[in-house]
């Protein structure tokens, strides 16, 4: 079965070439289904290809060895697959999410013009990512490294009509680049060492480098892993990237592509565990102030999907605190919960969006509960994973990972616990604003009332009906609550609801995968049950290919028992006290209230994006502005002297051309002439 | 070198000769100018017609597979001097040469070369197409590059034209314009 | 086919044995005809004429795509009777059911005029894949231009005859018949459309210069003969090996002016001058060939006569190649970029790719031998889907080539734009298309064999000529197209395919991105098709690839053994 494994990114790449070359012909929403298709044939491959590498016992590492990329001299680049427990286990999860969202997505995007293009890229990303989980070699994890950021950026700017989508986009593929060129530097260096990138090749040879090599090639590995999977100080693009369709956010910014850097360094562990003591130490601390600066965000965002954002980015980071920490299987093992309960969450608030009518700022939200049953249990129960409250997946993971920091500084430990905190608060500040708060819909109108009042009156002159609605308008102070009832605005909020407006809950096709993925966020955290050897399956099952980035080979010892207890006990109370606390906070729906929580320094994100803007306008500006002038007089004058130079020699060379028969037949003469006398001067010179 | 020699002599008397016989005709013969003698044909007929006379095409046509002809025979003559020592062998493959040389003429016969009949129509084509009209088949040939603004005006000189343009075929381009 | 073989080889012998054994004094020994090496040039060659004759025959029965079919239809043959070739020169006993009958291994056929070998036998099958894509092109080409009649497939298939002829020449004068075979029909293809006077231009240019290097080959051609005293590659070569020459002189001049010859065909820098008049000026489907076919029978050309014949001599012509390598590459991508018309645009890069080939081939190497088969496989097809749009694109009247009539190009016709998009990036050496390959492989044969600068000058050139490929996509696709017409009327300059023109541009394109992802099947058929010279008689005791009587290409030893004279 394990020779099916090429079938598993094939099929998505068939379905990529069918959807680019017909999906016009195949139409709305046939080609949703076709790639729907693929997707999921893709993940029954994975499944069988697990169930193989499942029954092979031993070291459990097959390498497909499909065929040779140029084979010239000592540079050959082989193209081939490696399953290993490591990357089947990838490949089961991003096909199995991958196939879930496809079919939400048939439902979410039914109503969009460029429909086909949507899944052509869909499974085009999906062929990438497991091109970047499978492939045996740095380069080959390097194409799909850049196939997803490549997809990424198509699927951020999808609606690229809109300014600031195709804006996000941009910036999500530039930040990138920093990443990528820390990745392409490490494969360099890598390749100059050994001679080669296959994994199977350099990672055990990995111990054998010198301490400073393997340094340079951990850090530069980090370096691209931060850009990919969105840490500081390259974070800032991934809150942006939600300016794609909910689907894509689910899968690339939440599930799959931003946990590649984790992958990254989780297959790379061999080159950690070689270089020098600070380099885990910084994946550790960036890890976790990441984790707590994002949180810390996520408290005061309004928009239902950056809450979410920031929340991913606090969660990558708490992966890369574990592989900063050694605790490898932790890092899989979250993201295995992560991905469930996060696609779960941004799914869910698809869903709630498309109720909404493209509603997506949570203070226009309220009593969704009673309107989208299906997507508010899922909701709910997915908040109750990430909050880490137990015995929901969120728990066992997190809580892993912060037994596992505490051992590496007992800072670390707090300081993720804190941030546990965190999250339980902002994540119940959501789901309170959302679903159970009091219903304040309808309340867009009003906003949009206001918006467009100032440019009415300009439009309409002396009109007195303009007249008048801007001043009603104007009358409006800010932060009250005013909904409009046939045009016009009546206070209170309980009874005024727009008798037009009714939320509606979305199609099976999009609340199927929520509850799939509901059930797996509950459940996902039987993986690995800290209670005996024998429950961590997930552990013993990812051992070989994890086992190189041990010290010495041998698994560090974990936490004791009691340390365990404790930290489950500590756990379980801070997200108590976070749920609770937020729902005091936020339950009532009193905006004044609750909007002495939301600082602005945080609604800003720590003003980090406009600092970055502002040194980027200010003195950035400056050194660059002098830096454009060294490289327009010193580099451009030399690049376009060249160009010029080519062109000239060009045209001149053009005018030899004339056209003239007995002009070609004497340059072939003093061509032959040439070509005679250089025999000759071979003859002469002996 | 010296086998070389003979080949210089005679390349010397080539020359030589060539030289001598301009050199004789311009001494020797007499310098009398007259009209008659700068006419084209000096046999006392007065030409009625300017002297680089347009003439059928076909004239070259003649001469050229004449020449497939010549060449022919060039490569027999070997062939007949040593005809008996090669034998079956020799008689196979001149027939074949002889074949090939042939199926040229056959080409030729078959395009009309030697039909000699005026307006012999060459196309082998079908109707090109039956909605073409006077102003498409203008605009069909060499309307490229020309303005657009010109051609209301350039309609109505080459209308008379266009029969001509039309259907004339290949052998007849000399005599149709 | 094969009954067709039959049929020869039981007339063979009747003609040859028979009558020569009763005549009186036999003083000229008949050789002895080995046909099936013979099959791929006689059914080419035979298929034209009989194409001829019947069309002579029997005017207007025959439909005109009937020709095409035709055409395609004879070219498959070829290749198919050279399969069989391809099995025996690698000592297979069989080729699917078929027994393969000996002699095995590579051999030398009518009297040491013909070799057959691996390098041969692949570029037949690379003349083959030429001649259909031509004839696929050309079908609706011919019929939308008004231009009727046989008479271009007729040309195709003898040019591609004496395309054939060149790859398997182990003979001088051989050589010299298969190159005028096939440049005679090129001449009038080039001259075809009548209609179009700068056609008329081409064809006459290229008659008049290609008259002019003929001479320079013929001439070289006969010094060589004077310094060695026989004019066959075999003779030549083990003449070499014992004695020295004494007119070493005569003798190098003599390969120099064989190059100017053969290097003017593939259009090599300085000779390269006609060929951006005649590369637009022709119907865009012959130049399609020109590129292709012409080019690879003009490679086949320069292999057999330099690298096998005076393979001895590698450090005397390698200087000039270098030379002629380097100034075609320079030339090739700078005077390029600075073309406003498409097809002399291509010309240019054509000559640049030409600069790529020479470089694989100056190595003198097996791996240089390997990269130029590649190198011209791969090149067969982008060049011939890139002209194929251009014949496409070209319009009626085939006048529309210039850079600002392909503006707005992806709109009116994505698909083709998007064909045409992927043709270019191959020819730029864009990773992950065959180009990237090709152009890899050849830099590396050249690297291997020292000549660093070569290779530097190669790829610095592949930089240059990149911009000749981004001005054309940018055209299509950044620059809008200017004419309201286009918007309102898209139909109008929508360009209807055809299906011949269709089915060759998606085998285009399959061969570009497929041999860019899988090189290497191609890869190692190139590095198995050797070019080998084979002493007759044919090695029939031999029962392996290495039987006795190889006096067989020892490439290795190039470098490293000056010749002393």
């Amino acid at each position: 079965m394990l020779r099916l494994t090429w079938l598993i990114p094939a099929l998505p790449l068939l379905g990529f070439v069918l959807l680019a070359l017909f999906g016009k012909r195949l139409g709305n929403p046939f080609a949703g289904w076709v790639g729907t298709f693929f997707a999921t044939g893709s993940f029954v491959a994975a499944v069988l290809v697990f169930a193989g590498l499942y029954q092979a016992g031993g070291e459990r590492n097959f390498e497909q060895h499909l065929f040779t990329w140029l084979p010239a001299g000592d540079f050959s680049v082989d193209i081939g697959f490696l399953v290993d427990p490591l990357s089947a286990t990838m490949i089961l999860f991003v096909t199995g999410i991958a196939a879930l969202i496809h079919l939400y997505s048939i439902g979410y995007m039914h109503h969009d013009e460029n429909f086909p293009k949507f899944f052509a890229y869909l499974n085009l990303f999906v062929f990438s990512m497991l091109m970047l989980v499978l492939g045996n070699n740095l380069l080959l994890t390097f194409l799909g490294w850049e196939g997803v950021g490549a997809c990424s950026y198509f699927l951020i700017s999808f609606w690229f009509q809109k300014e600031a989508n195709a804006s996000a986009g941009k910036k999500a593929f530039i930040t990138n680049r920093v990443g990528d060129w820390g990745f392409m530097v490490a494969i360099f260096v890598v390749f100059l060492k050994f001679g080669s990138l296959n994994y199977s090749v350099i990672l055990p040879a990995a111990g054998g480098l010198a301490r400073t090599t393997a340094t340079f090639i951990a850090v530069m590995l980090f370096v691209g892993a931060c850009g990919k999977s969105a840490q500081i100080p390259l974070y800032i693009w991934l809150p942006d990237a939600m300016a794609g369709p909910t689907p894509v956010s689910a899968l690339i910014h939440a599930a799959t592509m931003v946990t590649a850097g984790v992958y990254l360094m989780v297959r790379c562990n061999a080159f950690i565990a070689a270089s020098a003591e600070w380099v885990s130490w910084l994946i550790a601390a960036v890890g976790c102030l990441t984790a707590f600066v994002a949180a810390m965000v996520g408290t005061s965002q309004y928009d239902i999907k950056k809450v979410l954002a920031y929340s991913t980015v606090s969660q990558l980071g708490y992966m890369f605190l574990a592989v900063g920490s050694g605790a490898y299987v932790a890092a899989i093992f979250h993201m295995i919960t992560h991905a469930f309960f996060k696609a779960c969450l941004f799914l869910g608030s698809g869903s709630v969006i498309h109720g909404m009518g493209d509603e997506q700022d949570m203070r226009f939200m309220g009593r969704l509960q009673r309107f989208l049953p299906i997507t508010s249990a899922t909701f709910i129960v997915a908040w109750l994973a990430i909050a880490g409250v137990p015995p929901f997946s969120g728990f066992w993971s997190k809580d892993e990972i912060l037994e596992f920091a505490y051992l590496k500084s007992p800072i670390l430990g707090f300081l993720g616990l804190v941030t546990a905190l965190i999250t339980a608060y902002y994540m119940t500040r959501q789901v309170t604003m959302v679903f159970w708060a009091p219903a304040r819909w309808g309340e867009h109108a009003v906003r949009e009332e206001v918006a467009l009042a100032p440019a009415a009156v300009v439009a309409a002159g002396e009109g007195e009906e303009a007249d008048a609605e801007a001043a009603a308008a104007a009358e409006v102070p800010a932060g009250e609550v005013v909904t409009l009832v046939n045009g016009l605005p009546v206070e209170g909020h309980e009874a005024v609801v727009d008798p037009h407006f009714h939320p509606h809950e979305s199609g099976p096709e999009m609340t199927i995968p929520l509850i799939v993925l509901a059930v797996l966020a509950v459940f996902g955290g039987f993986l690995n049950l800290p209670f005996t050897h024998g429950t961590e399956f997930l552990a013993s099952w990812l051992e070989p290919a994890v086992r190189l980035g041990y010290p010495g080979g041998l698994e560090p010892e974990g936490p004791s028992p009691l340390l365990k207890v404790l930290f489950a006990a500590m756990s379980t109370l801070v997200a108590a006290a976070g749920i609770a606390y937020a729902r005091s906070v936020f339950k009532d729906g009193d905006r004044a209230k609750a909007a002495r929580f939301e600082p602005a320094l945080l609604q800003d994100a720590w003003r980090y994006d406009r600092a970055v803007t502002a040194f980027m306008g200010g003195p950035g500006r400056r050194i660059f502005d002098g830096l454009a002038w060294f490289d327009r007089t010193v580099v451009d004058g030399a690049v376009n002297g060249t160009g010029v130079l080519i062109r000239s020699v060009g045209r001149g060379a053009r005018r030899i051309q004339s056209g003239y028969v007995r002009s070609y037949a004497l340059g072939v003469a003093v061509g032959a002439v040439v070509v005679v006398v250089l025999m000759a001067v071979r003859v002469l010179s002996f | 070198m010296s086998s070389y020699l003979p080949v210089l002599v005679l390349f010397v008397l080539a020359v030589a000769f060539g030289l001598l016989s301009l050199l004789v005709s311009i001494t020797l013969s007499p310098k009398a100018r007259s009209q008659a003698k700068e006419a084209p044909y000096e046999c006392g007929i007065v030409p009625g017609r300017e002297a680089p006379e347009r003439f059928p095409v076909k004239f070259f046509l003649v001469a050229m597979i004449f020449i497939v002809f010549d060449i022919e025979i060039i490569f027999f003559f070997p062939w007949a001097v040593v005809f008996r020592e090669l034998g079956g062998y020799g008689l196979a493959v001149i027939g074949i040469f002889a074949a090939l040389v042939f199926e040229s003429f056959v080409y030729l016969i078959g395009n009309g070369a030697l039909e000699w009949g005026p307006r012999q129509r060459q196309r082998r084509a079908e109707i090109v197409s039956p909605d073409r009209t006077l102003t498409s088949t203008i605009r069909r040939v060499g309307a490229e590059g020309r303005p657009a603004a010109l051609e209301p005006a350039a309609l109505a000189p080459a209308a008379h034209h266009a029969p001509g343009h039309g259907d004339h075929g290949h052998g007849d381009h000399g005599a149709a314009a | 086919m094969s009954s067709l073989a039959a049929v020869l080889a039981q007339a063979a012998p009747g003609l040859t044995a028979g009558p020569a054994a009763a005549a009186p004094t036999p003083t000229i020994t008949v050789p002895d005809i080995e046909w099936t090496a013979l099959l791929p040039i006689l059914v080419l060659g035979l298929g034209a004429v009989l194409l001829l004759t019947l069309t002579s025959l029997a005017r207007g029965t025959v439909t005109r795509s009937g020709y095409a079919i035709y055409t395609v239809l004879v070219a498959t043959g070829a290749m198919a009777t050279a399969a069989p070739l391809w099995g025996r020169v690698h000592a297979w006993d069989h080729l699917g059911k078929w027994e393969l009958s000996p002699p095995y291994g590579p051999f030398s056929a009518v009297a040491g005029a013909i070799g057959v070998d691996g390098f041969s036998v692949f570029i037949t099958l690379l003349i083959g894949v030429a001649v259909i894509l031509g004839a696929l092109l050309a079908d609706d080409y011919l019929r939308r231009e008004g231009i009727d009649g046989p008479e271009y497939y007729v040309l195709l298939l003898l040019s591609a005859t004496g395309g054939v002829i060149m790859a398997m020449a182990n003979d001088l004068i051989v050589l010299f018949l298969g190159l005028e075979t096939l440049s005679i029909a090129v001449y009038v293809l080039a001259a075809i459309h009548l209609k179009r006077v700068q056609s008329q231009e081409a064809g006459l240019k290229y008659f008049v210069l290609g008259g002019f290097s003929s001479a320079f080959f013929l001439y070289g051609v006969a010094m060589v003969y004077g310094a060695t005293g026989s004019t066959n590659l075999v003779q030549i070569k083990d003449l070499l090996a014992v004695k020295v020459p004494t007119h070493n002189a005569l003798l190098l001049i003599g390969l120099g002016l064989m190059l100017v010859g053969l290097g003017f065909k593939v259009a090599a820098v300085p000779f390269h001058s006609w060929s951006p008049d005649v590369y637009d000026g022709a119907p865009s489907p012959v130049a399609a060939f020109m590129a292709s076919g012409v080019k690879a029978a003009g490679f086949a050309g320069l292999t057999r006569a330099f690298l096998l014949g005076f393979g001895q001599f590698a450090s005397d012509w390698q200087p000039v190649l270098y030379f002629l390598a380097a100034a075609s590459m320079l030339v090739g991508a700078i005077v390029g970029i600075t073309q406003t018309n498409v097809k002399r645009a291509l010309a240019y890069s054509s000559i640049n790719h030409a600069g790529f080939m020479l470089m694989a081939l100056q190595a003198a190497s097996p791996k240089g031998v390997t990269g130029l088969l590649f190198y011209l496989a791969t090149y067969t097809f982008m060049t011939v889907g890139s002209f194929g749009i251009a014949t496409l694109a070209g319009r009626t009247g085939d006048g529309h080539h210039d850079l600002a009539d392909y503006r707005g190009f992806s709109r009116t016709n994505p698909a083709l734009a998007g064909l045409f998009v992927l043709f270019l990036l191959g020819q730029s050496g864009f990773p992950l298309t065959s180009g990237f390959v090709a152009k890899f492989g050849s830099i590396a044969a050249a690297v291997d064999a020292g000549s660093w600068h070569l290779a530097v000058i190669g790829m610095v050139s592949a930089a240059i000529s990149a911009f000749i490929y981004l001005r054309i996509i940018v055209a299509m696709y950044m620059a809008e197209s200017d004419t309201e017409a286009a918007e309102k009327a898209p139909k109008a300059a929508r360009i209807k395919v055809p299906f011949g023109a269709g089915l060759a541009l998606v085998a285009c394109a399959l061969a570009t991105i497929g041999f860019g992802i899988l090189p290497n099947g191609l890869n190692r058929v190139a590095g198995e098709a050797e070019p080998v010279l084979v002493k007759e008689p044919v090695p029939a005791a031999a029962s392996g690839a290495d039987g006795a009587g190889l006096t067989g290409l020892d490439l290795t030893t190039i470098p490293t053994t000056p010749t002393t004279r």
